[in-house]
């Protein structure tokens, strides 16, 4: 669906497409999570990375985009590089190379380390938040800095936001979605996460003082809207606040 | 061949087999041959396999005992004794254990002492060693398990967790390679279960690695069918089952049973007054008996009737409860002062039902349904000790539906009709641990560990294709090849047709990790708004609850929200009607053999009533003149009704009360649900926010809850409407707005397309994303090793299971749906918490019409929905709110059939 005249949420992906910079915006994709997990007693087989490639992939050929926009979290451990996270970071740049197009990180607070892999596989590294073409992109654990008179959208991740819906019979639907709503006036996009375990926080079920993001302190949940994405479509399903309690 | 021995033994047949100082300990001991000696001693002396089913206290150990030490003396007087282990015995109870640890202490002491004394030196000579006894359970210290591994004894005392450790453990398989029996005990409660499921396997395996063929002999209670049982204890070759004879002397105690209820009108008796006569009726027992033992059903039953009958009737010391919240401590305290004979009274949940010896029990009240026919004779047969002795038991019952179900359980229960058992077929968690165990055993072929596996009952109709699929999983088969060092359990070769040990880990992980009881822990209740802590649940009490179910907690009443990992989250809820009694997940659920011969009752009582009555409901001129109007009014009951109810083992208030139940809901309804009739009712009460659609399905719970989402689903997709279930072992209600138009066609609709829908299917697109998936899903992958509940020597948190199994789940569903943990982890809540098979059968006679059903309209419940209705206040001992409710919906239906006040 279209977001704006400039901003498109591909149907039935966690993906944002912005057409004047021609970029694919994603975040959390929290690579490395399986090998993680299985160094800790599950062992989980290996589903997120392919998963994400198959969505990219999928959104590079609907929109011809040239860049995707990884907007923090790309990777899981916060304190060390991990070899499965190394091996699956590896293969998604080569993903990257081999579709030709160019990532650009914003670093999240998983993605201590990040910095090392700018020159060997010349990525572009964003410490904190990048304005690109007017668009203000940062992770979202801290509040955005660079609130300049030009900017037209504030675009974050790190939420992982989604909504909860329960019927009766005691089958509960999770949908992961985009928030929209406006920051300080300026349209505010929360991506939701990419990564394939992350189902994401209930935001309709969340009392708004255990959401993870400063920006909540300065934005009611309630009143941003909430775009879900299931079944191969995205859609808007309304403000956060009328969700409160939802059953189907 | 499974064969049953009908014909005893000769007293001296049967002691001739022993040799001379074991018949003469015998004889000195005891003065007669009890039931089931009068076949074992012979029948073990030839190594037949045998399953003995007998009650408490009819020397069921000696039985299977004499003739082994009989053998195992023979041995030592031959000077062929050697220190091995020659029989194990293996009991799911630990307290057993010590117990018959004690009782063959004696004889072995004893036989060897005579034996001293007639030989003198010559037991040197001889070389006659002493026959020798060990227990191993997880309690053994270390240095005891050092001891046995050096000196091992002959007889071996274990549990089935400890019997598969050992079975991996080299030197002490070195041990038993010349075993010669295993006993199995309470093999009733192994055999329903995958307790026992992974016993069977332990034992196959067992069998595989010795030299001879092991006599298995197998102890239980009353189970029903009796050959499935020695199939499940011999177990199969070259797909047939072994050899194995039957003797029944379950029935050698007579019972002594009596239906009854506290007042005479169930109904309009106050609660002080109901409750006040119940304690009376329970104290007048106490106090005429010397010992007696109270069933209530749940815990929380158990501690208020411990806490009212002190208080009412000034017991200190002498009244105690033992139910299985409490210490192990207390409750062996519990056992041996009933054992020493110095409690006047026990209370107890289950706990007591069966195993440890607890003395001389005079009489058993049993307060509401027991719901078996099984356990009620067991609970009962826990009266009168010896085995000439009759078992008294007396069942108080204090609603309606308790009243017809215990009043057709005990008739069943007198003329034998059991309940079956089920053993869960082809369970691929238990068989994972176990291909993990094997390939540490040594380097296999494919289709010789096969053949293994399929002689084990529960295997015997096993697939190749799911075996194969554990090798492939095991092996990690599902992720790369560079990964599977992390994910490999086994080594396997396809090319070769082989499969062994992986790594240095395996082994570990194997022993921390085996055994099929999955780690439980309590839930917090919090607020979901301030987060504040409420109180606890259990987590299998927590499976039950849907969003929207009410239950009460402390006093409170809260709905449930949402749950993650170990906290559940709610809301107050401001109404006077919980859903869910907080009981649920404890209350066993009605069998379905139970439930059919309920619905038999109904039919035959329905036949006769109606005939009064005629099938026109609320005419009230009609009624006027009419015989039942007239008895009910004076409380006669007409002719055949009554002969019929004389046949039954209850009491005049009880005739009377059922006559009535029945009477009512044929003038309300004239309609009568059976076992052969479905009655669907549509109680549109003016008062209430919802319609409800009741379904009187006496099926029993586990197919209740099947039929009942069926419904829901079915119903639901017509109208495009969320509705609401509850359910229980009676029936089920399906609750809609009111605004929501609901023709009958629309229900008659749902259920023919109920009848040609793959409900396999609609069930396990419901399923998927409950509660109730999530965590039979842990559980499954922490049987099948995919979790680890222990992982390199630490113990993970539940909460940490339960968030990784989620996020496992959906790894497992994305990779393929026919996963081996997510088969299973259906298999187990189809077969093992639902009745999927008897679902389709029952779906399949309405299909026929051999169950036809008919809709009706009421303006209020009908009697026979009223259980149903008041299903979330249920509590069998405290039952004040519900009792309100019940003389609430009762005064509209005396109303309507004009006998109302």
């Amino acid at each position: 669906m279209m977001l704006t005249d400039d901003v498109e949420l591909l149907d039935g992906m966690p993906i944002a497409y912005v057409k004047s910079i021609n970029a694919l915006a994603v975040a959390d994709l929290h690579l490395g999570y399986e090998g993680v997990m299985s160094g800790g007693a599950a062992l989980l087989p290996k589903v997120n990375l392919s998963n994400i490639i198959k969505d990219i992939s999928a959104a590079i050929e609907m929109t011809g985009a040239k860049e995707v926009i990884v907007d923090g979290d790309i990777k899981n451990e916060f304190s060390k590089v991990n070899i499965e996270e190394f091996n699956e970071l590896y293969d998604f740049i080569q993903f990257g190379r081999s579709a030709h197009i160019s990532l650009i990180l914003i670093k999240g607070n998983h993605d201590n380390f990040v910095e090392r892999y700018r020159e060997p596989f010349k990525l572009d590294v964003y410490r904190q938040e990048a304005d690109i073409g007017g668009y203000l992109f940062f992770h979202g654990e801290e509040l955005p800095k660079k609130m300049t008179a030009g900017i037209k959208m504030l675009v974050m991740g790190h939420e992982h936001p989604a909504i909860g819906i329960y019927n009766q019979i005691g089958f509960k639907e999770k949908l992961k979605c985009f928030l929209y709503g406006k920051y300080m006036g300026v349209p505010l996009l929360i991506l939701p996460a990419m990564n394939y375990f992350a189902g994401g926080t209930e935001i309709n079920n969340e009392p708004r003082d255990s959401l993870l993001s400063p920006v909540f302190g300065k934005v009611n949940p309630d009143s941003m809207h909430a775009i879900a994405i299931g079944y191969g479509s995205t859609m808007d399903f309304g403000k956060v606040g009328k969700l409160r309690r939802l059953k189907a | 061949m499974i064969e049953f021995v009908d014909k005893p033994f000769s007293n001296s047949d049967s002691l001739d087999v022993l040799n001379s100082y074991v018949r003469e300990w015998f004889t000195k001991n005891f003065s007669e041959l009890t039931p089931p000696q009068r076949y074992s001693f012979k029948l073990i002396s030839k190594k037949k396999n045998i399953l003995i089913a007998a009650p408490t206290g009819s020397g069921k150990t000696m039985s299977a005992f004499l003739s082994i030490l009989n053998s195992l003396f023979n041995k030592s007087l031959e000077g062929k004794l050697e220190r091995k282990i020659y029989c194990i015995y293996v009991s799911p109870l630990r307290s057993l254990n010590n117990d018959i640890y004690r009782n063959l202490g004696k004889p072995l002491e004893e036989i060897y002492k005579a034996i001293k004394k007639d030989k003198g030196i010559d037991i040197i000579k001889g070389n006659m060693a002493e026959v020798t006894i060990g227990v191993r359970t997880g309690d053994t210290s270390q240095k005891e398990r050092r001891q046995q591994l050096s000196k091992p004894p002959n007889i071996l005392i274990t549990t089935p967790e400890s019997l598969a450790i050992l079975i991996n453990s080299e030197k002490f398989m070195e041990n038993m390679k010349d075993l010669e029996y295993i006993v199995i005990d309470e093999i009733h409660e192994l055999a329903n279960n995958k307790r026992g499921v992974h016993l069977s396997l332990s034992v196959e395996r067992l069998q595989n690695m010795v030299k001879n063929e092991i006599t298995r002999i197998g102890l239980g209670a009353t189970l029903y069918p009796m050959e499935e049982a020695a199939k499940f204890l011999v177990g199969f070759r070259d797909g047939k089952p072994k050899d194995c004879l039957i003797v029944d002397a379950s029935w050698s105690k007579e019972l002594d049973v009596k239906a009854m209820s506290p007042v005479k009108d169930m109904i309009n008796s106050s609660n002080e007054k109901i409750e006040d006569s119940m304690y009376k009726e329970i104290n007048d027992i106490i106090k005429a008996s010397k010992t007696t033992l109270i069933f209530t059903n749940t815990r929380s039953g158990t501690e208020r009737v411990v806490f009212n009958l002190k208080r009412r009737f000034k017991y200190g010391e002498d009244i105690a409860a033992h139910h299985s919240s409490l210490s192990r401590d207390s409750r062996l305290d519990v056992e041996d002062l009933l054992k020493k004979g110095s409690l006047k009274c026990a209370v107890s949940s289950t706990s007591l039902e069966l195993g440890v010896d607890i003395g001389t029990i005079e009489n058993v009240i049993q307060l509401g349904s027991p719901k078996s026919v099984t356990r009620a004779i067991q609970r009962i047969g826990r009266a009168g000790h010896s085995f000439r002795a009759k078992a008294k038991g007396e069942m108080i019952v204090l609603n309606r539906d308790d009243l017809v179900e215990c009043t057709v359980m005990l008739d069943a229960a007198l003329k034998k009709h059991l309940d079956s058992f089920t053993v869960p077929m082809n369970a691929l968690d238990v068989l994972a641990q176990h291909i993990v165990g094997m390939s540490l055993n040594k380097k296999w072929n494919v289709d010789e560990a096969y053949g293994v596996v399929r002689s084990s009952y529960a295997y015997s109709g096993l697939e190749k294709h799911d075996f194969m699929s554990l090798l492939d999983y095991l092996s990690g088969k599902y992720v790369g090849l560079e990964s599977r060092h992390v994910y490999g359990k086994i080594w396997y070769d396809e090319s070769e047709g082989a499969f062994g040990k992986r790594g240095m880990y395996a082994k570990p992980i194997y022993m921390l990790n085996l055994g099929t009881i999955p780690d439980e822990v309590a839930v917090s209740v919090l607020l979901s708004s301030s987060k504040a802590w409420i109180g606890n649940i259990e987590e299998e009490f927590l499976t039950r609850l849907k969003p929207g179910d009410i239950f009460s907690l402390g006093g409170r009443l809260y709905r449930f929200e949402y749950a993650r990992g170990t906290k559940c989250y709610v809301s107050e809820a401001h109404t006077n009607a919980p859903t869910i009694p907080p009981w649920f997940s404890e209350q066993l659920p009605l069998s379905y053999e139970l439930a059919n011969e309920i619905g038999e009752f109904r039919a035959k009582m329905s036949g006769m009533v109606l005939e009064h009555t005629g099938k026109k409901r609320n005419s009230a001129n009609r009624m006027a003149k009419d015989g039942v109007y007239k008895a009910l009014k004076s409380g006669k009951i007409p002719k055949d009704v009554s002969d019929f109810l004389s046949l039954y083992p209850i009491d005049s208030n009880a005739k009377h009360a059922i006559f009535s139940y029945f009477a009512e809901q044929a003038l309300f309804a004239g309609a009568i649900p059976s076992n052969r009739f479905i009655v669907i009712e549509r109680a549109d009460m003016e008062n209430a926010d919802t319609n409800s659609i009741v379904f009187h399905s006496l099926f029993g719970r586990r197919i209740n809850d099947a039929l009942s989402r069926l419904a829901a689903i079915e119903v639901g997709r017509m109208l495009d409407e969320d509705i609401s279930i509850m359910v229980n072992d009676n029936g089920f209600i399906l609750s809609v707005g009111k605004s929501v138009k609901l023709s009958d066609k629309t229900i008659r609709d749902a259920i023919s397309k109920l009848l040609d829908d793959d409900i396999e299917l609609l069930l396990k697109e419901n399923i998927r994303k409950t509660e109730l998936m999530k965590r039979r899903f842990r559980h499954v992958a922490g049987r099948s090793f995919m979790i680890l509940r222990n992982y390199r020597g630490w113990k993970q948190p539940v909460g940490r299971q339960q968030v990784n199994a989620q996020i496992l789940l959906k790894a497992v569903e994305e990779m393929d749906p026919g996963f081996p943990v997510l088969k299973e982890t259906y298999r187990e809540i189809f077969n093992d918490v639902m009745d999927m098979e008897r679902t389709k059968e029952v779906l399949g006679r309405i299909k026929s019409g051999a169950i036809k059903y008919e809709i009706i309209k009421t303006g209020s419940p009908s009697p026979f929905a009223h259980a149903l209705f008041t299903f979330g206040h249920a509590d069998v001992v405290l039952m004040k709110d519900r009792q309100a409710y019940l003389k609430y919906l009762h005064g509209l239906v005396m109303k309507s059939i004009g006998l109302g006040k």
